[in-house]
């Protein structure tokens, strides 16, 4: 199959994929959204083609049955991961739809996932294992501006160039001893979950650095669309002299100049 | 961990389950067909669930080589989570891995969707296209559109008026001075759901109504046929086509009849003629073909579907497989209080079910349904004789004893189950418990569009984009201006109360005026250069000279492009696709936002944040389930048509005349089905009000029966005109109604499990079942009003039969980025406008497996 057939292949199974989610879930995305999905299953291929040529094992799914939470739900926990064996070496892979940076700025997050998996993996199926790595597909601030850069100069080799600079894979370490750790607030959560609570994070929680200078409210927040309704991100916006002097202002954010214009040009695209 | 062999006993230990023996026997039934007859809460989502478990560990069976059916996606999602913990578990102590990931697992809609794009049932093994789905609402919007009714008038020469009358009349059996579209739509939309799921050729209905001379008829199957070409060519099917079109592909290829090892059906006493030859094509090279059901609970006749499939298993599958199946009673009743079994039992027994040649019965006989629980206690219980406003009083007041004297933990474990959400007896009802200060979870009793949050938001947005002028019309439309004017009403009211609210609307307003204004301005500058708006847009050419149109915005004029834009469009003008002038003139005119983005943001003025923040400590689930489904039906319009807000769209009031004229008046007009099957749990801090199919499958600790009548409305008109194209045999037609009637009724009685009330309700135009009557008259059951709520048994919480799996990305990640993010989209299901949800992922996530999955097979292929 060359790059092109490729492509092509992933056009009509990402449209199929869709069709068959829409279905099961009732649920659908907006063109705009459909079209970042698509463009990060092209990067991923692009760019992790060689991990993408070598998985052993795709859509493995581990499974950790009869959990207990806190107040004694019984539980199971899920995930699947990909693997790839490779010159007597073999690591685990987790795709996400986040971008590296993020995902690196925030490790700790991740690290947890994979030592359960690991764990599955190892120590419960006695299998060998010598590295997981996140493979994060999401568009850093970096391909976001050399998209826009190729866009407003109608150069293609700008956003090649990005992709060149663009390192995806964040390897994470193991240590099975915090295994333990890693269930118990995994169980705290499922309570939590059960028992409807869904607050919205503390203003000291959204106001810290998360991505370099970005705060959460920035890279959290303002890619949610229920911020508006959000008593603790109001609390944020109108902490600014531009929102608390015109409160139609916190209503006007529909993201950067940039993405405005994209999001007309996509929908006009479609509709002409 | 014991690596030796594991056996499915040892594995029941594990998961501490104790199966009885009827159920041991279905779950270790495993060659050939099986009749699993299982009475209500007898435990067959876990006889299921084990049977495949056995197939899969103990037999060796692949998880593809296996199809399973159920009615709904959350029955399929309980049983693929049990499927994940047991067989994880066995992963664990074997260290077999299991992969339930290309097992055939799902609503029979779903699978069908799946069989027609998998390679493994199509001939040659080659790749197809899969069709577009039109579902229940794009359906009706197809067939309801002014195009499609153009086609017809041209098609039969016919007008279109008077066609409609015709058709009504015919559909329905009774004379009509007029017919509206919509009426006309929704009756074609069920004749032809009808006919796909019976599979009929077209040309048997022509043939059939030549000969008995039914002119309507042969049009209508004219049309049907016109519709099916109309959808095959833009490769679409509807939700009854999907069902043909899978089965057509079966039939292609020979091979296809060994594909699976097992065919298990779920709630086989609702499907429908095509769902059975479907399956038994399945099943013909393998015959394990297990069916489970209750022919007592066959709710959906209206849908096509067929009891005898399930009463007449045994007869069929002699004739399909040539083989008699295994039969199986799962009678032991785990849900229900002795007192309630035994109502319920007698209750189907006041009607005689034998068959008019006197050999046997229409219904399956000698259930002998047995409660495992033997009590004594009270859990039957009854109403004074009264009318609507009486029996409902008597009954809000025992509903607030239930509540107070905590015999339930939440209101929500209080159902309300009515035949019809319509009535007045309805609206008495839930006033009555509104007067005791118990709130109402009830989002089909009436319309949906009728519910506060439906007419606050959508009357807003109303103020913003205007709404269609009321034309001298009568009868429904003038209904749904009666609606729309009530919206509006409430929206003023709110924005008196909130002046923000107030100021964000009319800036809103003057948004839209400005890209209207300055769009007739450009435009009168295409005309005067005499242009055209199809001609290419060159910047050179015509940039300055619409810069320079008088009046004309700042913002348009920014919008007119940069010295970037203009680059691009030299380029593309170079191309097979230039730009147009009226590209340019939308691209210019347009504003930042769209339906969806304007309803997340109406959602932040306090009168819906305030939704929010009761959803946030589970206080109130109501109103935001609500909410999120007014985001679905936004989402659904801007993909049926163009999304973007631009001058062009707003000239002419055509926004508002396309949005609330067709799209929300199509909503208003459909919102009186009744039939939708909640997927999610009933929200806290309300009792819960459904019709009699919505509960299909639920149970409840306290069940209300509303209404112990239905009106029995005589042989439906659809069997009658079917009826004479199918051959088989089937219930008579003068006892179809009687008998859905007390299987809907059997249904409603066996939900309850702690307690049940059969509401009294007598006085005029209350029509009363006889064999409630009888029962009533017989049994003497204790009177809520009289009676000492304290006797009454308390609610359980069950220990989760089947545990949940919780993932960790999209459960534990994304709770603990922001819980109330994970509430709004994981839990309810909001459709997002901009931002990234599950459904993102998962999306990205499928399309790079099925990378990995062509890898691996062009490397396997290269390799042989």
């Amino acid at each position: 199959m060359n790059n092109n057939e490729m492509f092509q292949f992933i056009e009509e199974s990402f449209e199929e994929n869709y069709e068959l989610l829409r279905l099961e879930g009732g649920h659908s995305l907006s063109p705009q959204v459909k079209k970042l999905a698509l463009e990060q299953v092209k990067n991923y291929w692009k760019k992790l083609r060689h991990v993408a040529e070598n998985v052993s094992d795709t859509e493995v799914r581990l499974t950790l049955p009869q959990q207990s939470t806190p107040s004694g739900r019984p539980y199971t926990i899920q995930g699947v991961v990909d693997v790839v064996k490779e010159d007597d070496r073999t690591v685990m892979y987790d795709i996400k739809t986040q971008d590296a940076d993020f995902v690196r700025s925030n490790k700790k997050d991740y690290e947890g996932q994979l030592n359960i998996y690991a764990h599955v993996w190892q120590s419960v199926r006695e299998q060998e294992l010598d590295g997981t790595s996140i493979l994060a597909t999401g568009e850093t601030q970096g391909l976001r501006r050399a998209k826009q850069r190729s866009f407003l100069t109608n150069n293609d080799n700008l956003l090649e160039e990005a992709l060149e600079e663009w390192e995806p894979e964040v390897p994470i370490d193991i240590a099975d001893e915090r295994i333990e750790g890693y269930l118990e607030s995994f169980g705290v959560v499922v309570d939590k979950i059960e028992e409807h609570c869904f607050e919205a994070p503390s203003i000291e929680k959204i106001n810290s650095k998360i991505l370099g200078n970005k705060t959460f409210a920035v890279h959290v927040c303002r890619n949610c669309d229920a911020r508006f309704s959000c008593d603790t991100y109001k609390e944020y916006a109108f902490n600014s002299s531009r929102v608390s002097n015109d409160f139609l202002s916190f209503y006007e954010d529909y993201g950067t100049e940039q993405e405005r214009v994209e999001q007309i040009e996509t929908t006009l695209e479609e509709e002409v | 961990m014991f690596n030796q062999r594991l056996t499915l006993e040892d594995l029941f230990t594990v998961h501490k389950f104790t199966p009885n023996a009827g159920q041991l026997e279905a779950i270790k039934s495993l060659n050939g067909p099986l009749f699993l007859m299982a009475g209500p809460g007898s435990g067959k989502t876990r006889v299921l669930l084990w049977r495949t478990v056995n197939a899969i560990v103990f037999q060796g069976i692949l998880p593809e080589k296996i199809f399973l059916s159920t009615f709904t996606e959350k029955a399929s999602k309980q049983l693929k989570d049990g499927l994940q913990t047991i067989l994880g578990s066995v992963t664990n102590i074997t260290g077999v891995p299991y992969d339930i990931s290309r097992m055939y697992i799902g609503t029979v809609h779903s699978l069908c969707q799946k069989i027609i794009g998998d390679r493994r049932f199509i001939k040659e093994r080659s790749r197809v296209k899969p069709p577009i789905l039109l579902d229940e609402l794009d359906q009706y919007f197809y067939i309801n559109s002014s195009v499609f009714w153009k086609g017809i008038e041209e098609l039969l020469v016919v007008n279109e008026n008077e066609w409609r009358l015709d058709v009504r009349q015919y559909l329905t059996g009774m004379s009509f001075e007029f017919a509206s579209r919509h009426d006309t739509t929704t009756l074609l939309i069920s004749i032809f759901n009808r006919f796909s799921e019976e599979n009929l050729q077209t040309q048997k209905i022509i043939d059939y109504a030549q000969n008995e001379d039914e002119q309507v008829l042969k049009q209508i199957a004219r049309v049907y046929e016109w519709y099916k070409l109309k959808l095959e060519k833009s490769n679409m099917v509807d939700f009854s086509l999907l069902q043909q079109r899978a089965y057509t592909q079966l039939l292609l290829s020979d091979h296809t009849a060994y594909e699976f090892d097992h065919i298990i059906i779920d709630e086989y006493q609702d499907t429908n003629r095509i769902q059975e030859q479907l399956f038994f094509r399945l099943a013909k090279g393998s015959k394990n073909f297990c069916v489970v059901g209750d022919d007592d609970q066959a709710l959906y006749r209206f849908r096509g579907a067929t009891v005898e499939n399930f009463v007449q298993f045994p007869k069929r599958t002699e004739l399909y497989l040539q083989t008699k199946p295994k039969e199986i009673k799962l009678n032991t009743n785990y849900r229900s209080k002795n007192q309630i079994v035994s109502t319920y039992k007698q209750f189907m027994e006041k009607v005689s079910w034998i068959r008019e040649d006197g050999r046997g019965y229409y219904r399956l006989h000698d259930k002998d349904i047995q409660p495992q629980q033997q009590d004594n206690d009270i859990s039957v219980i009854t109403t004074k004789p009264g009318n609507s406003e009486s029996v409902s009083k008597e009954i809000a007041e025992f509903v607030k004893s239930l509540i107070d004297e905590k015999k339930v933990e939440d209101p929500n474990e209080i159902a309300f189950l009515f035949p019809s959400l319509k009535s007045n007896h309805v609206k008495q009802m839930k006033k009555s418990l509104e007067d005791e200060g118990i709130s109402v979870y009830a989002p089909r009793a009436g319309r949906f569009l009728e519910v506060k949050e439906a007419k606050a938001m959508f009357g807003v947005i109303s103020q913003i984009m205007g709404k269609p002028v009321r034309q001298d019309y009568a009868g429904a439309y003038k209904e749904y201006h009666g609606w729309l004017r009530d919206c509006e009403e409430v929206a003023k009211q709110l924005m008196v109360k909130d002046s923000r609210l107030e100021t964000f609307v009319h800036t809103k307003k003057k948004e839209l005026r400005r890209c209207k204004e300055d769009y007739i301005r450009l435009l009168k500058t295409v005309n005067d250069n005499d242009w055209s708006t199809t001609d290419a847009y060159h910047p050179k050419k015509h940039k300055r000279v619409l810069s320079n149109t008088p009046l004309i915005s700042e913002q348009t004029m920014s919008g007119l492009g940069t010295g970037r834009l203009d680059k691009v469009i030299e380029e593309r003008s170079k191309g097979l696709r230039p730009f147009t002038l009226q590209y340019i003139l939308n691209r210019s005119t347009s504003v930042d936002w769209n339906v969806l983005d304007l309803f997340y943001r109406l959602c932040g003025f306090s009168y819906f944040s305030h939704m929010f923040k009761k959803a946030e400590n589970g206080d109130d689930e109501g109103p935001i389930s609500n909410l999120s489904m007014i985001s679905e039906y936004l989402s659904r319009y801007m993909e049926q048509s163009q999304s973007m807000l631009t001058g062009a769209r707003l000239i002419e009031d055509r926004f508002s005349n396309d949005f609330f004229g067709r799209y929300v008046y199509g909503l208003f007009r459909i919102g009186e089905s009744e039939v939708e099957n909640p997927e999610t749990p009933f929200p806290k801090g309300r009792v819960s009000f459904l019709t009699i199919h919505q509960s299909k499958g639920l149970e409840f600790p306290y069940v209300i029966l509303g209404n112990p009548g239905k009106k029995n409305s005589g042989v439906p008109r659809p069997e009658e005109i079917v009826r004479p194209l199918i051959d088989s045999e089937n219930e008579p037609l003068s006892r179809v109604s009687e008998f859905d009637i007390m299987r809907m009724f059997y249904v409603a009685l066996s939900r309850a499990e702690k307690g049940l009330l059969i509401t009294n309700l007598r006085g005029q135009g209350q029509v009363v079942a006889p064999a409630f009557k009888q029962l009533l008259d017989e049994m003497n059951y204790p009177v809520a009003s009289e009676l000492d709520v304290s006797k009454l048994s308390n609610s359980e919480i069950k220990i989760n039969d089947i545990p949940k799996v919780y993932s960790y990305t999209s459960d534990y990640l994304m709770y603990i980025k922001c819980p109330r993010n994970y509430m709004v989209f994981k839990k309810y299901g909001f459709v997002p406008s901009r931002s990234q949800t599950m459904l993102f992922g998962s999306l990205v996530h499928q399309t790079i497996e099925d990378i990995h999955n062509q890898i691996i097979s062009s490397r396997s292929d290269s390799n042989e």
